[in-house]
């Protein structure tokens, strides 16, 4: 090898670890406010990123669902800093992020799940159709019913298959006669793609499922009461990659019906899945856009970071 | 989480696949390098030994360019890279390719040297042949430091630079037909250059393939069928 | 293998049988633990049962009982007052005079009627009722005999010596006779499972006290099962965590540790002093033990609330149901065996309390049977310690007797509980 290659090859490494550190501490130019923190708790907090704008397309037409200036606090400690998202009418959005980015906490307020943990208050606006949800004057319990939510663990009840999807319609008083409930679970078990492995086994106990018919059947759940958005929250993680397939591939078809909010650990199946990613870092939203963007060319040095695997 | 390690990946093994990646291509860059120095070196001062040399290494940049490939393939497999490491790769995949098409056009640039020196030299033509050969050099290497360096701005010089060969080229090709239509019994010979001023046209594009491809691993946008004003833009807005 | 692994896996092995012998001493331990505890329950069983089972028979005398109109004074059967007032002392008197015709001194002819129960009266009052026709008639009747014959009898089947008690020597030598005539033999007592307390043995039941259990526990189960399950669903997904529910708490579990007594003195101080309700009657019972077993079903309701998975209480407010609907229809029948159980075990303990009820005055002799919750009453440990009281010696088996019986519930009721748990369990 030549003089003028190997020089080339010391160049180029050296190039890798210089835009790396670029990374560490290139000063955003939009926000001039932000000095450059030396390592005081690491080469990048959150701190720097505070007060920055979301980059990308945070927000849409005709949003189902917005939130502005979400900022929620656990007693004294605050782990969303604020949050402004669209989510699209019929689209799937997938939340991303490293491990305790409060992407959960975020989906969980979205149907104020959020209110059973004591010390947890929110403040902001989240609103559905326009109509602001924290209104103190707003029933909890049909907002419930229209923002479904499936969760990362399947969690049947213990009654019969049958039991578990009609318990919605019934405590709603959505339907009047057995005949029409029937038809109700037939038709959510039909579009979870679950109907033809248990339509002879109606009154078995769901908990008697696979993990992955399970988490089918707690979909089905969810939609015997109609709900306009479901909000998933890691759905697969418990699953094994054929059961994760099935019902990513079940998302893409009730996509075509409903909003779909996904929280999800796996970059990957963000990817497969969603028409919009938002990436979280510590309480803050980093960037949302379009996924072949994010996944492709993402603008924000975190989200690059993260996606290429540098943490996590 | 306070530390964020933004220097390396997580996987040691993924952060040296990929340094290797980047690495092979420098290395099958500077060989290919050589084989356009030795080629028109050969044709310019009629050697038929160097020009030997050049075809006798040819199977070995082929080589090179079957194990990046698989290289690239591996890294896709394992490690499904996302983002900047995808367009790395991508690119090298690609970047591979114009390489070895140098490498074939410096073969044939050997080649014609190897028929002047047995036809007898041509009377026209040296002066193109040193300058369009100087000037695609120029590129490649240019473009390859843009590689090593992550240098937009050079890459662009590049495309650049490729329109100017291009109107040499023309130039040059229109010279060389009203010295045949001249001078019939020069007809073989001149064709001769004419064959290598072609395929050193060639290898200035294939050049500016390698700097298109450098922008789109760097900023994300593929120029490759943009108009120079465009691919200013792009780069400036970002 | 290097030199550091020889090493450890030789100290590993030398080691290892005297790991082996610790466990195997500390097995043996237990199980002298155990068969020493087995040992003392063999020993009580044992004990209790052979000195309770010759409770379950009573002795009766062949009679054959002339109901002669003039004796008795009764000239037509089907009228209730003249059966009422008839005089069956005289035709027994009769009957057994005529057994033993050589007692002719009046001291003679009184220990012969000695030897036969009071009760016999009463017996013969209620066959003469049930039978008019036999008026005139002679029928052999087995008559119940009195208790002092009814020990001796049994004593004779028994080891050692016969236990002759208060009988003299001639109504042992009549006894004798009798039996050699074989009109004398035990039957079962269905007397001990009909009657309520009498002061004589062989007249004396348990159904008294077994009734005034049995309200006293329905007042007790109707009262604390539902108040119980209602604060414990309060404290567990109502209540605010603050300095109040503490104290709550606190209490609550301070509570189950009070002294029984105390609970008594409450109820004699507040329900009988203060609300003026009546002594000694099943209501004010169950309110005492109300109060006793509140502890004990709160504790243990508010372990099976929390043994409710969250995920559960999740997935049915996610579904939209309020947060009664969810306790209601999911939190409660996933816990209700674990409530189911700990209702049942506080029932147990209610059933063998003491103390309590006789602060509030149960202890009393109570004849009659009582009809409702508002009848006085007595309850079967109580009854047990007025027995084991009393100087006859026939008291002495119906107590062991009666002990077998509140064995029995109390053992009944725990391997109640235990299925019940086993029925409803269900894995989620």
């Amino acid at each position: 090898m030549d003089i003028v290659t190997e020089e080339r090859i010391e160049k180029s490494k050296a190039t890798t670890a210089e835009s790396a550190v670029s990374l560490k501490k290139e000063s955003n130019p939009m926000d001039s406010t932000v000095e450059s923190k030396p390592a005081e708790n690491g080469p990048a907090g959150v701190e720097q990123y505070l007060g920055q704008e979301t980059i990308g397309t945070p927000y849409c037409d005709n949003p189902k669902m917005t939130a502005r200036n979400v900022k929620v606090y656990y007693g004294e400690k605050q782990v969303m800093h604020d949050v402004s998202l669209d989510i699209g009418e019929h689209e799937v959005i997938a939340m991303i992020g490293p491990s305790g980015c409060g992407k959960s906490t975020f989906l969980r307020c979205l149907n104020r799940m959020n209110d059973t943990i004591d010390t947890c208050r929110i403040e902001g606006d989240i609103s559905l159709d326009g109509q602001n949800i924290y209104d103190p004057k707003l029933d909890v319990v049909p907002l419930r019913a229209r923002v479904g939510m499936v969760f990362q663990k399947p969690n049947p009840f213990p009654k019969s298959i049958y039991d578990n999807v009609a318990y919605g319609p019934r405590i709603h008083g959505l339907v009047n006669h057995r005949a029409e409930l029937d038809e109700v679970v037939e038709t959510s078990l039909k579009r979870a793609g679950l109907w033809n492995e248990v339509k002879d086994r109606l009154d078995q106990p769901g908990t008697g499922l696979s993990g992955g018919q399970q988490q089918r059947l707690c979909i089905a759940r969810t939609i015997a009461v109609s709900p306009e958005v479901i909000l998933m929250d890691e759905p697969c993680s418990a699953l094994d990659p054929i059961a994760t397939a099935k019902i990513e591939e079940l998302i893409a078809e009730l996509s075509e019906n409903y909003t779909i909010a996904i929280v999800t650990h796996s970059m990957q199946q963000a990817a497969r899945v969603s028409h919009r990613t938002a990436y979280f870092h510590l309480g803050k939203l980093i960037e949302a856009n379009k996924t072949e963007l994010v996944f492709t060319n993402p603008q924000h040095e975190m989200t690059e970071a993260y996606i290429t695997g540098r943490f996590g | 989480m306070d530390k964020l390690n933004l220097d390396n990946h997580i996987s040691q093994q993924f952060n040296s696949d990929l340094e290797a990646l980047k690495t092979q291509l420098l290395e099958m860059g500077g060989l290919v390098e050589t084989q356009v120095f030795n080629a028109v070196k050969a044709i310019e001062e009629v050697d038929s030994e160097i020009a030997m040399q050049v075809i006798g290494d040819e199977n070995k940049v082929d080589q090179q360019e079957v194990d990046i490939d698989e290289q690239c393939t591996l890294v896709l497999a394992k490690r499904q890279p996302a983002a900047s490491d995808l367009r790395m790769v991508l690119t090298v995949s690609k970047a591979v390719r114009d390489l070895e098409r140098i490498g074939d056009e410096a073969h044939k640039v050997a080649k014609m040297a190897i028929a002047l020196s047995e036809e007898g030299v041509a009377p026209h033509g040296y002066t193109e042949l040193r300058h369009i050969g100087s000037g695609v050099q120029r590129m490649l290497r240019n473009s390859l430091d843009a590689f090593a360096r992550y240098d937009v701005e050079m890459a662009v010089n590049v495309v650049k630079e490729d329109r100017l060969i291009d109107q040499e080229y023309k130039t040059a090709m229109r010279e060389l037909v009203t010295y045949m239509m001249e001078d019939p019994r020069s007809i073989s010979r001149a064709m001769n250059v004419l064959w290598a001023l072609r395929s050193m046209e060639r290898i200035g594009d294939h050049a500016r393939n390698l700097a298109e491809q450098l922008i789109y691993m760097v900023k994300g946008k593929d120029v490759r069928h943009a108009s120079l004003s465009e691919i200013e833009q792009h780069i400036k807005a970002n | 293998m290097n030199k550091a692994t020889q090493r450890t896996i030789d100290i590993v092995e030398k080691n290892l049988s005297k790991r082996y012998r610790a466990e195997k001493r500390f097995r043996l331990y237990g199980l002298m633990s155990i068969g020493f505890g087995l040992l003392c329950l063999v020993v009580l069983f044992t004990d209790i049962i052979s000195k309770g089972l010759p409770a379950f028979k009573q002795t009766r005398i062949l009679l054959p009982i002339e109901f002669n109109r003039d004796d008795l004074g009764i000239s037509d059967a089907t009228d209730p007052e003249q059966l009422r007032a008839g005089n069956y002392e005289a035709i027994l008197r009769n009957a057994i005079r005529g057994k033993f015709p050589d007692a002719k001194s009046r001291r003679d002819k009184r220990a012969l009627s000695a030897m036969l129960s009071n009760a016999a009266s009463f017996h013969l009052q209620d066959t003469l009722a049930e039978n008019p026709d036999l008026l005139g008639e002679t029928v052999s009747t087995w008559i119940l005999a009195d208790d002092d014959v009814d020990v001796y009898v049994k004593s004779l089947d028994g080891f050692g010596e016969p236990f002759t008690g208060r009988l003299s020597e001639q109504q042992i030598g009549w006894v004798q006779t009798l039996i050699d005539d074989e009109a004398i033999r035990t039957q079962f007592n269905t007397t001990f499972f009909t009657a309520s307390a009498s002061r004589e043995p062989e007249q004396a039941g348990i159904l008294g006290a077994a009734l005034g259990s049995l309200f006293t526990l329905v007042v007790t189960l109707l009262l604390s099962f539902p108040i119980g399950v209602a604060a414990a669903i309060y404290l567990e997904e109502y209540a605010p965590k603050n300095k109040f529910t503490e104290l709550i708490e606190v209490n609550i579990n301070n509570l189950a540790a009070v002294p029984s007594i105390i609970f008594g003195l409450l109820g004699l101080a507040i329900f009988i002093n203060m609300f003026g309700l009546t002594r000694s009657v099943p209501l004010v019972g169950g309110l005492v033990l109300t109060l006793m077993t509140l502890p004990t079903i709160i504790i243990s309701s508010r372990a099976a609330i929390k043994s409710v998975p969250p995920s559960i209480r999740e997935a049915a407010l996610g579904v939209g149901a309020s947060k009664m609907q969810m306790i209601l229809h999911h939190v409660l029948p996933l816990a209700m065996p674990g409530m189911l159980t700990g209702t049942i075990i506080g029932m147990a303990q209610a059933l063998g309390e003491t103390a309590p009820l006789l602060m509030i005055g149960m202890v009393a002799f109570i004849v009659d049977l009582p009809a409702g919750i508002t009848d006085p009453a007595t309850v079967l440990p109580v009854q047990i310690f007025l027995w084991a009281d009393s100087p006859e010696r026939a008291f002495v088996e119906r107590t062991s007797a009666a002990i077998m019986v509140l064995l029995a519930f109390l053992i009944f009721m725990n391997t109640l509980a235990v299925w019940l748990r086993k029925r409803l369990e269900r894995r989620w």
